[in-house]
């Protein structure tokens, strides 16, 4: 061992963002000899736990962790996910999925999406949805996983994702991390001891007297920030002004059995409304904006919108969208809501803590900490947020609603520059372009784009090598092969039950 | 639609080629404008010899969006994993020559130069045994390829041997089903444009006349077109391949079907030996010169596994091409382009292949000359890079047992093919000029197993541990050996994918795919593979 390594890692912090770093942590740098990494939280404490839909990213987070799927699923209540349906979002009575994977299929080396353009000004009238196998076995409640060796079939590029129980992934990877070494030491911090002259955190004092010492600290404590904001004073770069929704109140209630594959997200009169069917129950939430929305209007207003009887009390919480202005200062690494909050309305927060893990272990320092690996790991980290930003923006600038005052807000919105430049580029000519490999590709920006009724008004000319005809027949080719795809999909529900889910819904107690 | 567009483009002819040419035209000229037309008489007999094929034609059938397995059971198919040669290196030889490829290169350095240096200095297994497609022939099991990275049942590689005759009739139906009109009927008359020669209209015997734009010469040997009306001019290919005659039997089959051609060496020429589901394809190819026919014949007659089923055929060809393969507005396809000898199955491919850069170069009324002149420079090349390949099959051979093996083996090869030999020779050394259709593993299957033997490797090989690399091919050939152990045989794999033709369709549980393969943008040609 180098004589600068860390020696030991200190997680504050046990919700999902701290777990997945306990997990993530041990599986990849467990091994070297002498690290030691111990996990601080408080049972007094809660967690917020909102982060109960994913993106497809979560499966290789899950094989880096070496995560039997079915086992996950069944221990978790998980539902498959293959994308998000948008309601009401662009106009009132709309409705469009964004799915994962892709639409249809390239040809003569320009991306489907041109073709279909080139259908529509042809006279074809068919929807994008029709070109999703996502969307379209989606919403027969069908799944199935993907083929990739099946390069032909529709089935080879589908992406998928969960839908969970934040609470019991958080026990899932506790149990992983645990039987990995990690040492958990529960118990409510009270003080923080710092280095006089370099201000690094060198120990937790916690209520018992005990103190923990170590070499890094990642803060997992939560939209305050005990560590990142409370010691090391980093800042926060505060967004309201582009996402005005600063409140939530979630409620989980009763499954009427409907178990699409899909995340639902309903625009509503000051911010919008979460569905997220799992195996036992439906986790919804309002998101809303407090300068335009009373909190009692907003839980009634949820608890007007749900499938079922509620299953507890609404929970409210607050936040600020934005993000610390540096993520790491010293010897501390902010991860999940400590290090920033976007709301959940693509399903970003825990893609955020994995992708988060993934650059720590990239930039993984020694003792000496430099300063330049510190810097690129801030810089990347801010990128991420502001591609993110951007994308939740334009589902919000991209609608024709302007019947409350909340959405005329968000439909005359300047746009941020990187949003103004991609909605100008798509309007001229169809052209999509992913910027230094932001989160959410070509497929995304279109299905949102698409979905909000943003027009392109040309495509690509090489489109027109395939002749008219031949254009028409392919998408329509397309169309039929996608449907019989979705149709020899198994129903959702007969899936998880094949492998050996118990899909009774809870009940409330009476 | 454009005032120089083609509207008009008939056919002559109704065999393999002609079928080929109509149902491939009926996919990419379906724009509601041009249409197809083909002429053919049932009184003039097909050849259809081209009973086996090679790799590509997969891609054909996928261009067409044609299910594998539907097409297996109408046309009594088999898989072809290689073709097997007996005494063509020697009397008492036999090597194999596999699709797909030999083994795996290492750190950059081609496999079959680390089986060179390994071979040197040891004694090793015939390099075939490094081929999945080889190590399943010779045990006669099958199975189709998969992705799957882990397992060498992705290396893999077939095609097709079927009764050519079922073939163009499957080809019918579909072209027929895409639009393709066809007239009954013998030609009896070409009407040429006086201004430039192009030919104008075809007559038929009950005196129809059919006009059009572009003619596509499936006649077979005579060219009726491109040679009787066109005076195209052939070019023989006799000095270097001097066979110039076949005869052609079909056999009872005993047993189940070998997954690979057999070509076995004879006195004058070989036989062919193409099993498919219903009967053995049988033929002796012989060069005249040496052999009369009814030896020729007797001599594939004393040779046959099972009763004959018809009489035998005899079919006398040239060795060679047209000199243009596209000449004014007429495209010659298949027998009337050229003919090589059916040694390593090109036939249909040459006929494919013809098809394929008909569509990417198709002209227009005005027929402009460039496009013209490069379709012949790219069907010469082809021509040309399989006469050498076949070459090389006669001239590499210990035989000096007839007067016919002794002027193949004593005669001067083409330049092209000399230096190939030579550079094998010399490093082991294969390059594939252009877009050669036989690759490094054809080359190198075909000089090892008739005795070029390279005298060194290439250097880069000793940057290898040679301990190492002996133990990564050792652990290859097991992998090769233990894939094709598991795979079902020849004859389960067609019983149980239900390809028989008298087979029930199988129950669709195969997944739905799309008819085309996707062409991803150009934007994924700058960045690492995916």
């Amino acid at each position: 061992m180098r004589d600068d390594a860390i020696r030991k890692i200190v997680i504050v912090g046990g919700g999902t963002a701290g777990w997945m770093a306990a997990a993530g942590i041990s599986r990849v740098a467990g091994n070297i000899a002498g690290l030691q990494i111990e996990l601080v939280e408080s049972d007094a404490i809660g967690t917020v736990g909102v982060g109960e839909a994913t993106i497809p990213q979560i499966t290789v987070f899950n094989a880096l962790l070496g995560i039997d799927e079915a086992d996950f699923v069944r221990e978790t209540h998980a539902t498959y996910k293959l994308g998000i349906e948008f309601v009401d979002w662009t106009r009132i009575g709309h409705r469009y999925v964004h799915p994962f994977g892709f639409y249809g299929i390239d040809m003569v080396g320009v991306e489907f999406h041109h073709h279909w353009l080139k259908g529509l000004a042809l006279g074809d009238p068919t929807p994008l949805d029709q070109y999703s196998l996502g969307v379209v076995g989606a919403l027969q409640g069908r799944f199935a996983h993907p083929r990739p060796d099946q390069p032909n079939s529709p089935l080879s590029k589908l992406g998928y994702a969960f839908q969970f129980d934040a609470g019991l992934y958080a026990r899932y990877l506790r149990r992983l991390a645990e039987s990995w070494g990690i040492v958990r030491t529960e118990g409510r911090i009270v003080d923080v001891v710092q280095n006089s002259e370099s201000g690094h955190v060198e120990a937790l004092v916690l209520q018992s007297g005990a103190r923990i010492e170590g070499d890094l600290f990642i803060d997992c404590s939560g939209f305050h920030g005990l560590l990142i904001e409370g010691s090391m004073n980093a800042g926060y770069e505060d967004w309201t002004g582009w996402l005005p929704c600063d409140r939530a109140v979630a409620v989980p209630c009763e499954t009427g059995g409907d178990r699409q594959p899909l995340t639902r997200s309903t625009a509503r009169a000051a911010g919008w409304q979460w569905r997220i069917p799992l195996q036992h129950r439906i986790g919804n939430g309002y998101v809303y904006s407090s300068a335009h929305i009373s909190d009692d209007e907003a839980t009634a207003t949820l608890l007007d919108n749900l499938d079922g009887a509620p299953l507890a009390e609404p929970k409210p919480l607050r936040f600020r969208a934005g993000h610390r202005k540096k993520s790491w200062v010293g010897n501390v690494v902010a991860l999940g809501l400590a290090g920033g909050f976007l709301e959940p309305l693509e399903s970003t927060s825990i893609h955020l803590v994995q992708s988060g893990i993934a650059r720590l272990m990239t930039c993984f320092p020694t003792r000496a900490f430099d300063q330049r690996e510190i810097d690129r790991f801030n810089a990347l980290t801010t990128q991420e947020y502001i591609d993110i930003r951007d994308f939740l923006v334009l589902h919000y600038k991209a609608t024709e609603r302007d019947d409350t005052p909340f959405w005329d807000y968000c439909r005359t919105l300047q746009p941020p520059e990187g949003l103004a430049d991609k909605l100008d580029m798509f309007c001229r000519n169809g052209r999509i372009f992913r910027e230094h490999n932001e989160l959410f590709t070509e497929t995304s920006w279109l299905s949102v784009m698409v979905g909000q009724g943003v027009q392109a008004n040309g495509y690509h000319p090489v489109a027109d090598l395939l002749p008219d005809a031949e254009t028409l027949k392919r998408l329509a080719h397309i169309r039929d092969v996608i449907n019989d795809t979705a149709g020899n999909m198994p129903v959702q529900d007969n899936y998880l039950r094949s492998i050996g889910c118990d899909l009774t819904p809870l009940r409330r107690a009476s | 639609m454009n005032d120089h567009d083609i509207r008009d483009v008939v056919i002559v002819g109704g065999g393999t080629a002609g079928w080929m040419a109509a149902a491939a035209l009926s996919r990419f000229l379906n724009n509601g404008h041009t249409r197809i037309t083909l002429v053919e008489s049932e009184e003039i007999g097909t050849v259809g010899v081209g009973e086996a094929t090679i790799p590509p034609i997969i891609t054909f059938n996928r261009m067409l969006g044609i299910n594998e397995n539907d097409f297996m059971r109408q046309t009594g198919a088999t898989f072809k994993l290689g073709i097997e040669f007996v005494n063509w290196g020697g009397l008492n030889e036999r090597y194999f020559h596999p699709f797909g490829f030999h083994g795996q290169d290492l750190e950059g350095v081609h496999f079959h130069q680390l089986y060179l240096r390994a071979r040197k200095h040891a004694g090793m297994p015939d390099i075939s045994a490094w081929s999945m497609s080889a190590m399943a022939a010779s045990m006669g099991k099958f199975g189709r390829p998969t992705d799957d990275a882990r397992s060498p049942i992705r290396e893999l590689l077939y095609a097709f041997h079927f009764d050519a005759g079922l073939y163009a009739k499957y080809l019918r139906g579909y072209a027929e089903t895409g639009g393709v009109r066809r007239i009954e009927g013998k030609i009896v008359d070409v009407g040429l444009r006086q201004a430039d020669g192009f030919v104008q209209s075809i007559t038929l015997e009950d005196g129809r006349v059919v006009e059009g734009d572009l003619f596509i010469d499936c006649s077979g040997f005579r060219g009726l077109l491109i040679e009787e009306a066109l005076n195209t001019g052939y070019e023989s290919w006799k000095k270097w391949l001097p066979c110039d005659s076949a005869v052609a039997v079909p056999s009872a089959i005993g047993g189940d079907p070998d997954p690979y051609t057999r070509s076995t060496a004879r006195g004058a020429g070989w036989q062919w030996r193409i099993p498919l589901q219903h009967r053995m394809g049988n033929g002796h190819v012989y060069a005249s010169d040496f052999i009369d026919a009814d030896a020729a014949e007797a001599e594939l007659m004393a040779n046959l596994e099972g009763e004959p089923l018809a009489d035998p055929r005899r079919i006398r060809f040239t060795t060679g091409r047209r000199q243009q393969s596209w000449n004014k507005n007429v495209v010659a396809l298949g027998l009337s382009s050229g003919f090589i000898e059916p040694l390593e199955s090109t036939s249909i491919h040459f006929i494919q292949s013809g098809i394929a850069k008909l569509i990417a170069l198709f002209p227009d009324k005005r027929f402009n000359p460039v496009e013209r002149d490069e379709y012949n420079r790219q069907m010469r090349d082809l021509y040309e890079d399989v006469r050498d390949f076949i070459v090389l099959h006669y001239k590499a051979t210990k035989r000096d047992d007839t007067p016919f093996w002794t002027q193949c083996r004593t005669m001067d090869v083409p330049e092209t093919l000399e230096r190939k030999i030579d550079l094998f020779r010399a490093k082991g050394r294969v390059f594939r000029d252009g877009l050669e259709l036989f690759a490094t593993t054809s080359w190198v299957s075909v000089a090892l197993g008739q005795h070029i033997i390279p005298e060194d490797y290439e250097p880069a090989v000793d940057a290898l541990d040679e301990a190492r690399v002996a133990t990564a091919l050792e652990q290859m050939r097991q992998g090769y050996f233990d894939v094709a152990r598991q795979l079902p045989t020849h004859g389960d794999f067609i019983r149980r994918a239900g390809l028989s033709p008298n087979a029930p369709p199988a129950p669709k549980n195969e997944l739905p795919t799309f008819s085309f393969e996707a062409e991803s943008p150009f934007a994924n040609m700058s960045g690492a593979p995916v």
